[in-house]
């Protein structure tokens, strides 16, 4: 999510080179989230060719900076 | 134990992996390359060539540059749009480009071809290459800094150097453009080398595909 997060949209190759993941365990992942609703999985064509882009929903941007905040919280009640 | 990810970072990364092929400097250097024939066009056959090279420079390398990114970096590490703040970075190196390219043969143009020239310009054209190295040096820190490319700060020390030895030397302004466009357009085939090592071609498709 982070890696989605950073960018508007993204491909799978693209995701899979940055998080260094196997296709099949990206995979898993990103369905996850896409029945979660936080990744919209769009299909377009690029150069006649077949593409499928993959970005956060509002939903998903939304719960990752939720997420962010809960983290940091969780830090700062953290004892020295 | 969880650990809150590091946006920037992140961020950073996935910038610098697609700047990391090298195109860029190839196509700089190109640039820099096509500068340097043009300026010494205009010595050898006073043709005023260079006074249109950086327009024509422009219109052909932009659209081989895309063209190059979408046949060489997109099929090896994927597509990904940054959205308008990375749009923005090569939009800005580029017009940063063509803005210095256009500076600098403007002022080596008219220093070359207008003899009645004012006194403070006379000074301008005989400090010439110092104000072009400098002035090329702080470009490539601006940029290295806004993009998070360090050569580009390497880029802009060896253009002073060069430059500022080419003033006092009395080297020709065009022979310092050509080894500084092929010293760019050489690492930046080093880079594609190495980055198309690094990932090479793979039949990965895209989910859902």
């Amino acid at each position: 999510m982070a890696q989605l997060y950073v960018v508007q949209s993204a491909d799978f190759l693209f995701l899979q080179r940055q998080t260094q993941m196997t296709p099949g365990n990206l995979s898993a992942h990103l369905r996850k989230l896409e029945d979660a609703g936080y990744v919209e999985i769009t299909k377009e064509f690029i150069e006649r060719k077949p593409h499928t882009a993959l970005a956060l929903t509002k939903k998903g941007r939304n719960a990752f900076k939720q997420y962010r905040r809960d983290i940091q919280q969780i830090a700062e009640r953290l004892p020295e | 134990m969880t650990k809150e990810p590091n946006l920037k970072e992140i961020e950073k990364k996935a910038y610098m992996s697609y700047h990391q092929d090298g195109l860029l400097d190839i196509f700089a250097g190109l640039y820099i390359l096509g500068f340097g024939l043009g300026s010494y066009a205009d010595i050898i056959w006073e043709s005023g060539f260079g006074m249109i090279m950086p327009a024509i420079l422009i219109a052909v390398v932009l659209p081989i540059w895309i063209a190059a990114k979408r046949r060489i970096t997109m099929p090896r590490i994927g597509f990904v749009n940054f959205g308008i703040r990375g749009a923005s970075k090569i939009t800005a190196f580029f017009i940063g480009l063509m803005v210095v390219g256009l500076g600098v043969f403007s002022v080596f143009t008219l220093a070359t071809f207008q003899s009645g020239l004012r006194q403070w310009l006379d000074l301008i054209f005989q400090n010439g290459m110092l104000i072009v190295g400098f002035g090329s040096l702080a470009v490539c820190l601006l940029f290295g800094y806004t993009m998070g490319l360090k050569r580009l700060y390497a880029y802009g020390l060896i253009s002073v150097i060069a430059l500022v030895i080419g003033h006092f030397m009395g080297i020709f302004f065009a022979y310092i453009l050509l080894a500084l466009g092929i010293m760019v357009m050489v690492t930046g085939f080093a880079l594609l080398i190495g980055f198309v090592r690094k990932y090479p071609l793979q039949g990965v498709k895209a989910i859902a595909d």
